[in-house]
């Protein structure tokens, strides 16, 4: 077996591996190379064929596949070494990264750090308890995007989308673009799960009914699909019988939420997070394990691009400065705990050290003109006030880090 | 005859059923039920009612009910016009794990054997789609069919397994007992082991129980073990048979579905199929939910197949190590005794669930189903995320009302042996009922003779996915194939796809190839590799893509190209 010594591997050519890989090889490192499974570079966005990508890197609106190109022509002039059609099977502690492909079999790179970028999955129909047979004619609505926008054919007839994710939404007017009559999007909560543009884009302006507190609790059809059973459900979340409804479809459309993909991490022994699935990681998006950081969807299952692209680069950066430090003065990270109405922050730790630290996070109920603040033992650090806060829409807020800030950090939310 | 009537009303009053609902007939000695009732499970209730009246031997239960769907009759009079497309001194009617087996155990003599089997692939019935248990043999009734062939077939898993290379792991079992009746419950099953002859057979503390198994239930007070118990991937025996038989000659029609069998002077002589006529000289039925259909065609039905249906839960691969041995508790009326155990690949199976079913190809998943089978598992082992699940699905047992297996000759057709009847412990018996059948045939033709070029041996090789790196490295040097990886959670390379798509068995549709490689099995459930496996399907078998199927005829997976009518115009 072939082994070669790299300064930085990056696992995955997506939106947030390219973005490391080029930060990286930026940096002046002689030796980065990117480990992409699929044959193209671009990740998910390949297929992501509508646009709303890079308002904020570039300032205008792509469409997935543009913002990808734009990356991708970035990545190739760089001089990063590039593997496409390379899978990586295992990782270790010692940062050896194991991949396979077809021209040199299977080859161990040692690497002085590795950034993570393997993106996320979506949940199946058994993880959201669907009862009945199982026919074709169900399918997770990524799935259906690769279907209809890469391979060039329809799944389906007449759909019926369950899950107001921003996928299902984006799928309900692709499909109806494509002359499928889309029947409807049904959601379990009480909220919609996607943007609020997208609900105006791709659901109203094609007068697609957009079914709240309702879930698909039945599939029938023995070799393919025949049609689903829709119930409305209660406070918590219990289908009421009385409300059941039968729809013929030939297309159960699944969009019912995103994991982060980390089965190379848990290989690793990467601790990661029981609320975002990913890895616990620092301001440098560094893990648990010195030396391997994590970049976009693998930490955290993020709602924009841009910033998928900008955790790469904070990775890459702290890569960078990981193979550049001596052992000396690392400080041990201080968590920050989740507060009122914060589901998630990202980063979930922070290194003490002065200088610029960008947290994402979600909320936990929409909010009103609400007030986000994080505290350092009581004592305020930051306020960002919004306009308003919804639980799909991630916030941004970037602090000026200071060394002392080694107290207990909360973030919280609250209605002023 | 009039005692039995007698019997049977007053029967019928316990159930709190009119009488008069039901009509019995007398064929020769077996008993005939018809008319119908309010609900299915009335029909089973009275079904296994009748079989135990005294003197009744054969049942056959023609009841309906209300709830059930109707039956369409099909025409079929066209197929009676086709040509004779085949024939063979041996046709076994079924590709499950029985007719596989039975393949097999025929192929090692002098003998054209042609198995037919209704759907696209083998082992699609109840093989597909069990907990994969090779039982000790503790809870069938001592003295039945059942209990004879479960504990030597049990004991003859290891050679199979041996020569024919298929995961197989003894592990034993326990049985769990968390109160005073229960544990009464086990002293019988110990009493009834012992005398079906379970190897090792013992009652132990709840405290030695955890010492084998840490993570069984601290409330459960005793346990009965029998080490001779273990498990296996019930698809992959079945293929394993199949492939070897294959080796030895034996020949496999698929997607060949009987129609009628016509027959002359008491032998059965051609079959009607779906594909054409078959000629044959004797005549296997190992059609499993289907048996007592063909009976019906041999002008010989004295049993009747009642589909038990049972829910089965997967969990995630990362539970691997937690539960090494299947944890059951005891039995209810008809084998509900599931428990969760560890399947050869690591995943966690719970199940399964037992529920009387009117339709044989129905498998659908009730709520109350999967409910039983999670909490039951929950409850009897602990240190299991919930969470954790990655998939569940339902399978259909194959029960006659005597429920005991059917394994004989034909007594009105003198060319036909039945096995039928074959529910759990069926996959545990199959090496005995091969066996069985073996000896029935050579009642039927004693002067055939054995093969000399027999093997025995069935080759297999390493799955990718326990490969070393280096072994890894060597197999992609060997065939590039291998170096593309197409299902990520199970580390299925395109060279494995491949090779079942061209295996013996081809795989012609995705889940054929995901019984094979485990493409589309594990945590994503083919969220990714789905839309690769059909491409690979459609170039390797010259197809369009939109003739690929999941699971067979009719289960199409794309409609039609995007923007076709644009194209068109």
């Amino acid at each position: 077996m072939n082994k070669r010594q790299v300064d930085i591997a990056v696992i995955g050519g997506g939106p947030a591996g390219l973005a490391a890989a080029l930060k990286a090889k930026q940096e002046g490192f002689e030796k980065v190379v990117l480990i992409e499974r699929d044959k193209e570079l671009g990740g998910i966005l390949n297929q992501c064929i509508h646009d709303g990508f890079g308002l904020i890197r570039f300032g205008k609106q792509l469409s997935g596949c543009e913002y990808a190109q734009r990356y991708v022509s970035m990545v190739k002039e760089s001089g990063v070494e590039i593997y496409t059609d390379t899978m990586v099977l295992e990782i270790t502690k010692d940062k050896e990264v194991y991949s396979v492909n077809q021209q040199e079999g299977a080859v161990c790179w040692q690497a002085g750090a590795i950034i993570l970028a393997m993106g996320c999955r979506e949940r199946t129909r058994p993880q959201v308890g669907i009862l009945g047979t199982r026919p074709s004619g169900v399918l997770t609505a990524g799935a259906v995007q690769k279907y209809i926008n890469i391979q060039g054919f329809l799944p389906g007839k007449k759909a019926v989308i369950l899950g107001s994710g921003d996928i299902g939404l984006i799928m309900a007017r692709r499909m109806t673009l494509e002359h499928m009559e889309v029947e409807g999007v049904y959601e379990v909560m009480p909220n919609p799960g996607g943007l609020r543009r997208n609900l105006e884009q791709c659901l109203n302006d094609y007068h697609i009914p957009l079914h709240l507190s309702t879930t698909v609790v039945r599939v029938h059809g023995k070799k393919s699909l025949e049609g689903v059973t829709v119930a409305k459900v209660d406070e918590n979340r219990k289908p009421i019988p009385e409300t059941e409804r039968y729809i013929p479809c030939d297309l159960l459309v699944l969009s019912v939420g995103l994991i982060p993909e980390n089965e190379l991490s848990k290989q690793a022994g990467i601790l990661l997070s029981p609320v975002t699935k990913g890895p616990v990681v620092d301001q440098n998006m560094m893990t648990s394990v010195d030396g391997i950081f994590a970049a976009g969807n693998v930490s955290a299952v993020f709602d924009l691009v841009d910033y998928v692209s900008k955790t790469g680069e904070a990775a890459a950066l702290g890569a960078a400065a990981y193979l550049r430090a001596s052992e000396k003065e690392k400080g041990k990270p201080v968590p920050v705990e989740a507060g009122e109405n914060i589901a998630f922050t990202l980063p979930e730790t922070v290194e003490p050290k002065d200088g610029k630290v960008t947290f994402y996070m979600r909320v936990k109920k929409s909010m009103e003109h609400p007030e986000i603040s994080l505290t350092c033992d009581g004592k305020t650090i930051k306020t960002q006030k919004l306009l308003v806060a919804h639980p799909p829409e991630m916030i941004s807020m970037t602090v000026d880090w200071k060394e002392e800030y080694t107290g207990k950090l909360v973030m919280e939310g609250r209605e002023v | 005859m009039t005692g039995i009537n007698d019997l049977f009303l007053q029967e019928m009053e316990k159930l709190s059923l009119d009488p008069a609902s039901v009509q019995l007939t007398w064929q020769d000695d077996i008993l005939i039920l018809s008319g119908c009732l309010k609900c299915w499970q009335q029909v089973v209730d009275v079904g296994h009612m009748a079989a135990k009246l005294p003197g009744v031997k054969k049942l056959v239960n023609h009841l309906t009910s209300e709830d059930a769907p109707k039956k369409e009759k099909r025409d079929i009079s066209t197929y009676y016009d086709k040509d004779e497309i085949d024939r063979a001194d041996v046709v076994i009617i079924g590709a499950g794990v029985t007719g596989c087996g039975i393949a097999r155990q025929l192929s090692k003599y002098n003998l054209d054997i042609l198995v037919l089997e209704k759907e696209e692939d083998i082992s699609c019935g109840t093989t597909k789609c069990n907990n994969g248990m090779i039982h000790s043999g503790y809870d069938s009734k001592h003295g039945s069919l059942k209990a004879q062939m479960n504990v030597k077939g049990n004991a003859m898993y290891s050679q199979w397994a041996e020569e024919l290379h298929f995961a197989f792991h003894r592990t034993g079992s326990f049985v769990l007992a968390f109160d005073e009746k229960e544990r009464e419950v086990l002293r019988y099953y110990l009493e009834n082991g012992t005398k079906n002859g379970v190897p090792g057979i013992a009652i132990l503390s709840g405290d030695e129980a955890r010492k084998i198994e840490p993570n069984i239930s601290d409330d459960a007070v005793e346990a009965l073990w029998t080490p001779s118990a273990g498990y296996v991937e019930p698809y992959e025996v079945a293929l394993a048979l199949m492939e070897n038989a294959i080796d030895n000659g034996v020949r496999l029609r698929l997607d060949c579905e009987i129609l009628d069998i016509q027959k002359e002077e008491k032998k059965a002589v051609t079959l009607i199929t779906s594909q054409g006529k078959i000629h044959c000289q004797y005549l296997i039925n190992a059609a499993g939910l289907y048996s007592d259909e063909i009976a019906a065609m041999l002008d010989d039905e004295f049993f009747t197949i009642h589909p038990r249906r049972g829910t089965l839960v997967i969990y995630d691969k990362e539970n691997k190590g937690k539960i090494h041995t299947f944890s059951g508790q005891a039995p209810g009326a008809y084998s509900k005794g599931g428990g969760p155990q560890e399947t050869p690949e690591g995943t966690l199976l719970f199940g399964p669930s037992a529920k009387e079913v009117p339709e044989k190809d129905n498998l659908a998943v009730d709520q109350d189903d999967l409910d039983f089978v999670i909490n039951k598992g929950m409850y009897l082992v602990k240190n299991i995320d919930r969470n954790t699940l990655i998939t569940f699905f339902g399978g259909n047992r194959a029960a006659t009302y005597h429920e005991d297996f059917i394994i004989q000759c034909s007594e009105k057709v003198e060319n036909v042996i039945h096995a039928a009847g074959i529910q759990s412990p069926g996959l545990a018996s199959s090496p005995a009922i091969a066996e069985r059948v073996e000896q029935l045939f050579l009642t039927l033709k004693p002067d055939v003779t054995k093969k000399e070029d027999y093997n025995p041996i069935r080759r297999e090789k390493k799955p990718f996915r326990f490969c070393t790196m280096e072994e890894r490295d060597a197999l992609i040097k060997e065939n590039p194939l291998y170096g593309r990886i197409i299902c990520r959670c199970e580390t299925v390379p395109e060279g494995e796809i491949v090779d079942a798509i061209h295996g013996k068995v081809p795989a012609r549709n995705i889940d054929a190839v995901k019984r094979r490689t485990r493409a589309g099995m594990g945590r994503c459930q083919g969220g990714f590799c789905q839309a690769k496996v059909l491409e690979i399907l459609a170039r390797e078998l010259g197809m369009e893509e939109t003739e690929v199927t999941l699971k067979g005829k009719g289960s199409n997976i794309l409609k039609e190209r995007t923007r076709q009518v644009e194209e068109d115009e």
